[in-house]
């Protein structure tokens, strides 16, 4: 049987950190993830923002954590080759509402916020020449930015893995003994044994907290749901958009993402803990709300709907010890989640140390991004070609992605067998046909990679073939 | 750098005949396709009924592919570069400069004339704002067809499929051939956007049930389709969710609409049109930039692919004779239209008081009996009585240039 030092449960944001943090540091670590490819539940299904920090009421965990993870992001990312867009973001509201405003600029400069401004109507309007009319003011906070959540998670994932851990995929926590000093966490058959445990299962924490008695968080499930629009509509906005911010939540935004994509969303709406189905009135609410920062964006140029959940437990975020264990958890990890996970990890990191747990230092090992034909320049795309012809073959007209950059895909650390894990990576699917012409090829490349027939392939985790098998 | 008088981009249905139509006026051509094989989509079109009237025959789309081949292979100035996928065209004077990338390297061309003959690709779920999940089990109908009919698998026990487009109706017969059930095609509109003779061959003659009028609401299932909700929809086309009827099915195919694929020539601020979701080309199939030329799918989305062929002929001629300087210019006249004219291609006509022009368009929607007009001066110079004119059908009209004086207006008038 396997036996590592630390197992997280749970390959989103907060996992991946803690599992790149912790192996960075030397300890023998395992991530633990129930679906075939990390990144899979609230982390994939955002809206993929590192926020400044005016947001959380000030003496929160979500506020210490924010500013802290907006601090931690750009090294980070820097250190994982993945990128980040330095955009700030504006939160912008019309005359009535600018006592608002500047409530929101008050806290933020309690939180700790640096750089934040009130801008004024002209430049407001000459830096976001798609505001909507009646918005007369905003609230700029430079050191707010935009990330690609999944791949910035499978990158943390990838760089532990290198650097001495072990991601095991398809790993349904089910059970979890304690005999003696250590963990025996079982998926089946299966198990490996930690002398200590952290819980980053996201959705499924009070899962895996019921499986060792740890107390159960009490968790709301909130769907949000987001359009996708084509790159044609780049620059609709250059960061992202907020309305001044109520009780509900954020509200509606628009942004660009990291690709040159727009989104709109997300919703805030109740739900099961698995629902990412999206609704007609979900879709009606997010064209309502948006107008009233932007104007109405092209929606003929939608490509892709789609919704996370996120987890709500009460007004904070949950990060707890279990008495008289080495049984951590977390919970309630809902915005700024994403931007809070460097920081949570760091927190995470600490306290496992005072628990006792040592690291061993070693030569750190740099992740290699994936190549991206696309941002290459002739020269550099023809050494590159020279040397592999699979680069030059453009399977994903939409996105420009050669065969190359596909199976760079698939012998990456985590080696991703899925169309969506491979979408995840290297962007296939992801454009404006959303796979309508290169589905069958990717289907071929993938096949043939892994010596599996075209039947065998799988949309995203067991159960999703593509094609029925004869 | 290569240097060539025509290059085309695209080797299917439109890029060949317009390669032959370039090469017919001894321009030297070149065809980059970005597939290993020219032919384009009509490769895994395996039904047949193309090619009645430019050929007189019924084939199928690769024996029609193979039609133009044939032609393309006559020509020793024609020369085909397949796995070949044009990256950029900019302008450099009075050329262009295409980039391709291939396996064996980039491929740089620069050429006199280029011609886009790209085609067009399907709109996908989430254009059409399809809500629910998005499980495993959701195709455009030609991805399916290419998986059906090139990679020779089964995409599915039991299909429901959206949209009554052509590829959606010879799809729904394609299943059935391969073993499939298919429980029934929805349309949300009143009529079908596909061709009359598909309604029959493909759909009726398979006792396929086409329910108009319906659409889905939304797609149930966490990995693979495990159904659709449906709806009837009211004249604004809003789903009635009070009479919402849930279909079980492993499979959804959509054959909601396409878009011409043009998205390479986006930064050379041509004039577009936004109905046909494309550029404005005159009579010559030129752009609005001189020497870029537009045919074909990529102009605008045809429903039989001989005249997607003859446009392309028109187009490579006129590249062709732009290469050699010889391409004749006149008085520049808008073609304008009533509004029971979606649009028309081209938008633009010489007035030469040479020849015949001839003019695509669509209307807004089915009429039963029409008079179609082509006004000059506010005189009529040609006049084309039809029992019925259906939007899913493009029309076309020759209008004598002897006749127009300055102006050419067309006009439909409703009879029923």
């Amino acid at each position: 049987m396997q036996e590592y030092k630390v197992a997280i449960i749970g390959g989103g944001i907060v996992g991946a950190c803690l599992f790149s943090d912790l192996t960075r540091k030397g300890v023998s670590c395992v991530l633990l993830e129930a679906a075939s490819d990390v990144s899979n539940g609230s982390t994939k299904a955002n809206s993929g923002i590192v926020h400044a920090g005016y947001d959380p009421e000030p003496n929160t965990l979500k506020a210490r954590f924010n500013i802290r993870g907006n601090q931690l992001y750009p090294a980070m990312c820097a250190r994982l080759k993945v990128d980040i867009l330095q955009c700030g973001t504006l939160v912008v509201t019309d005359e009535e509402n600018r006592n608002g405003l500047n409530e929101l600029y008050e806290r933020g400069l309690e939180n700790g916020v640096q750089g934040l401004r009130i801008i004024e109507r002209e430049e407001l309007h000459t830096m976001e020449p798609n505001l909507a009319e009646h918005i007369s003011c905003g609230l700029f906070a430079p050191t707010g930015a935009v990330i690609s959540p999944y791949l910035t998670c499978i990158a943390l994932c990838e760089e532990g893995v290198i650097n001495g851990g072990e991601v095991k995929l398809n790993f349904m926590v089910d059970k979890i003994e304690k005999n003696e000093e250590k963990y025996q966490i079982f998926a089946g058959k299966d198990s490996v044994l930690a002398e200590y445990v952290v819980n980053c299962a996201g959705v499924g924490a009070n899962t895996i907290n019921a499986l060792v008695g740890a107390p159960e968080v009490p968790m709301k499930y909130v769907k949000g749901e987001y359009l996708l629009l084509d790159k044609s509509q780049n620059g609709f906005v250059n960061r992202p958009i907020f309305p001044l911010p109520t009780k509900m939540g954020k509200g509606i935004l628009a942004l660009p993402t990291l690709h040159g994509n727009i989104m709109l969303g997300p919703t805030a709406i109740p739900c099961e803990p698995h629902d990412t189905a999206t609704t007609e009135a979900g879709i009606a609410t997010i064209k309502e709300k948006v107008e009233l920062s932007v104007k109405t964006p092209n929606y003929k140029k939608v490509i892709k709907l789609f919704a996370g959940v996120r987890v709500i437990s009460g007004d904070d975020f949950v990060i707890e010890k279990m008495e008289d264990s080495h049984f951590f958890y977390t919970a309630g990890i809902c915005s700024p989640g994403l931007t809070a996970a460097p920081a949570i990890s760091e927190y995470l990191v600490e306290k496992l140390q005072e628990d006792g747990l040592e690291f061993e230092p070693h030569e750190f090992v740099q992740r290699k991004p994936y190549v991206c034909t696309e941002k290459m320049n002739k020269k550099e795309l023809k050494e590159l070609i020279k040397n592999n012809p699979t680069y030059g073959k453009i399977v994903c007209r939409c996105e420009k992605i050669s065969e190359g950059e596909i199976l760079e895909a698939l012998a990456s650390p985590l080696k991703p067998t899925d169309v969506d894990a491979i979408k995840r990576r290297v962007r296939p699917t992801m454009g404006r046909c959303q796979g309508g012409f290169c589905l069958p090829k990717v289907l071929k490349i993938i096949a043939t990679y892994h010596g599996i027939t075209l039947d065998d392939v799988q949309l995203n985790g067991e159960n999703s073939q593509i094609l029925i098998k004869e | 750098m290569n240097k060539t008088e025509v290059l085309i981009i695209g080797g299917g249905p439109c890029g060949l005949a317009a390669a032959v139509g370039a090469a017919k006026t001894g321009a030297h051509v070149v065809v980059l396709e970005r597939d290993e094989r020219l032919g384009g989509i009509l490769t895994q079109c395996i039904h047949n009924g193309f090619g009645l009237h430019l050929f007189n025959e019924e084939l199928t789309g690769p024996e029609y592919a193979e039609r133009w081949k044939e032609k393309v292979a006559e020509f020793s100035n024609i020369t085909t570069i397949t796995g070949a996928f044009c990256t950029s065209i900019e302008r450099a004077g009075d050329k262009w400069v295409v980039t391709a990338s291939s396996s064996g390297g980039l491929i740089e061309v620069e050429a006199r004339s280029v011609i886009l003959a790209l085609g067009c690709r399907e709109r996908p779920a989430g254009s059409i704002f399809l809500n629910g999940e998005r499980p495993a089990g959701v195709f455009s109908a030609g991805c399916a067809q290419k998986l059906i009919n090139i990679e020779g698998k089964k995409v599915g026990n039991r299909a429901v499929i959206l949209g009554s487009g052509d590829i959606g109706l010879i799809m729904a017969r394609r299943l059935i051939c391969e073993g499939s059930e298919v429980v029934g095609i929805y349309e949300i509109m009143p009529q079908s956007g596909g061709l009359a003779r598909n309604i029959t061959q493909c759909v009726q003659d398979f006792g396929i049930p086409l329910h108009l009028n319906t659409t889905i609401t939304r797609v149930v299932g966490k990995k693979r389709v495990e159904g659709v909700f449906i709806a009837p929809v009211d004249e604004k086309l809003r789903p009635k969710y009070e009479l919402e009827k849930f279909i079980p099915c492993d499979t959804l195919l959509l054959s909601v609409g396409l878009q011409p694929e043009n998205e390479i020539a986006k930064n050379l601020g041509l004039e577009f049109n936004n109905i046909t979701n494309s550029y404005v080309v005159d009579e010559y199939y030129q752009t609005s930039e001189a020497g870029l030329f537009c045919a074909g799918n990529v102009l605008h989305v045809n429903d039989l692919v001989d005249n997607v062929s003859a446009e392309g002929e028109r187009a490579g001629e006129c590249a062709g004779l732009y290469a050699k300087n010889k391409l004749k210019y006149a008085k520049k006249i808008e073609i304008t239209h009533d509004d029971h004219i979606k649009y028309t291609a081209p938008k633009y006509i010489y007035d030469d008081k040479n020849g015949t022009a001839k003019i695509s368009f669509r209307v807004n929607k089915n009429y039963k009996r029409t008079i179609i007009r082509a006004l000059s001066a506010g005189k009529e110079i040609s006049k084309r009585p039809s029992p019925a004119v259906t939007a899913g059908e493009m029309q076309t009209l020759f209008i004598d240039k002897t006749k127009i004086l300055n102006d050419l207006h067309l006009e439909i008038e409703v009879m029923e």
